[in-house]
């Protein structure tokens, strides 16, 4: 084979410029492995192939380089970089969602303690309410209790003389103590009076009435004024606040020591 | 060139291989403007000229221990490197805008000749323009199309051993030009 010839056929050009065929390719390296002349036949055309691709060129716009280099550098060091920052955003980002729910949590809680605590103190006040009026009921009743307690001690005093009073509208009783000579009134059956009247209680002492005291709402027996002596006792239903002497044509009950 | 100087071609492609970011520098300012210019030969067009550069010059990041000092010089690996994915694009690219009877013609000549891109008066296809009209549209397809000897002689119905022989004889005659 000529090999001048072959060199100057073209083939080397296109071999070196990547046109030829598979079969080609394979044929110019192995000619170029046995001849010398060939294979620097192929340097000389890569050298002037390059030279004159270099020549009349345009330059790429600089975006492109700093893509390239961000491309190829970026993997190593975003690896360790970018993705730390990235999570540590992504804490950041927990982080903040976490207190937006936390906030929204705590302020519905805030409603919801505020309300039970709203009802809680209306509930107590209403059991304080409550709790007042039952001790006013429990004052009352134990007043009541110690106020009959000691009318039945007096009941059962034996030096108490007993004077029981009727009429024709009720009944009451006296209790004249012997030794103090103190008057209690126990109203057995004594209608209330009309408004603006008031009972009063009278001591008969020789033949005379004289004032024992008005008769109020007491509670057992209804401790009257002090009567040294008396031949009996009466009732009278008087003006409200009482009068000195009385009215005969109202006597309500009356009866002898 | 003076930089030569500063890296034999073999301790370049050595450093390179060791993912020097510097000598990736140094072959980015030295080879990018021609591989760019190449791929806009081939894809007319300036934004996807960027594009394919970058995938160009990330591949050759990727896949320098692919390259073989017995098989050739750094600058033809590169330039194979930068034609082909040139060539891959502007066909996906036609593939995606093609009709149904897109010619193979029509896209040489679409590409070269419709949209009248500077980029046929740099580089290699300025070169190519003062060659005459036969060897001109070989290169085109070949070269710059990407088209095989055999899809060359169906689209232009001439055999493929004319194929053969008159590709050799245009990058010859091309060859007389530099």
């Amino acid at each position: 084979m000529d090999i001048n010839a072959y060199i100057e056929s073209g083939i080397i050009e296109s071999y070196v410029m990547g046109v030829t065929t598979p079969e080609e390719t394979a044929e110019v390296r192995s000619m170029a492995a046995t001849h010398p002349e060939i294979a620097s036949a192929i340097s000389a055309f890569e050298v002037m192939l390059e030279k004159q691709l270099k020549s009349n060129v345009q330059a790429p716009p600089q975006i492109v380089r700093d893509k390239i280099f961000s491309e190829i550098i970026s993997p190593d060091e975003t690896g360790k970089v970018v993705p730390m920052e990235s999570g540590r955003g992504d804490i950041w980002r927990f982080m903040a969602a976490a207190s937006i729910l936390l906030f929204i949590a705590s302020a519905l809680l805030n409603v919801y303690y505020y309300r039970n605590y709203k009802q809680m103190q209306s509930s107590y006040q209403q059991l304080l309410a409550d709790q007042g009026v039952m001790q006013a009921h429990v004052d009352k009743m134990q007043t009541r209790m110690n106020l009959l307690d000691s009318s039945m001690e007096m009941l059962q005093d034996p030096s108490m003389k007993v004077v029981s009073m009727k009429g024709n509208d009720g009944v009451a009783t006296v209790y004249w103590s012997s030794k103090t000579k103190d008057v209690y009134l126990l109203k057995n059956n004594v209608p209330a009076a009309p408004a603006g009247k008031q009972y009063q209680l009278w001591a008969i002492v020789n033949g005379k009435p004289v004032n024992a005291g008005m008769i109020g709402d007491c509670v057992g027996l209804c401790k009257m004024q002090n009567i040294p002596e008396a031949e009996a006792f009466a009732i009278t239903l008087e003006k409200e606040g009482g009068s000195p002497v009385p009215t005969l044509s109202a006597l309500f009950v009356m009866g002898k020591v | 060139m003076s930089d030569a100087a500063k890296y034999t071609e073999n301790g370049l492609v050595a450093l390179l291989k060791q993912r020097d970011v510097p000598a990736f520098e140094y072959l980015y300012e030295h080879y990018s403007a021609a591989l760019y210019t190449v791929i806009l030969n081939i894809v007319d067009e300036k934004e996807a000229g960027n594009d394919v550069l970058q995938d160009v010059f990330v591949k050759i990041w990727r896949q320098i221990d692919q390259y073989n000092e017995q098989k050739g010089r750094l600058f033809t690996w590169l330039l194979n490197i930068a034609r082909n994915a040139a060539i891959d694009f502007k066909r996906s690219r036609q593939f995606r805008n093609s009709r149904q009877n897109l010619e193979l013609t029509d896209s040489v000549y679409y590409s070269t000749g419709v949209t009248q891109l500077d980029t046929d008066k740099i580089g290699l296809a300025g070169l190519v323009e003062k060659l005459p009209e036969e060897y001109r549209k070989l290169i085109r397809l070949s070269y710059f199309g990407g088209y095989t000897h055999e899809e060359i002689a169906s689209a232009e119905n001439i055999p493929l051993g004319t194929v053969k022989t008159r590709i050799r004889k245009a990058l010859s005659e091309l060859r007389k030009l530099m």
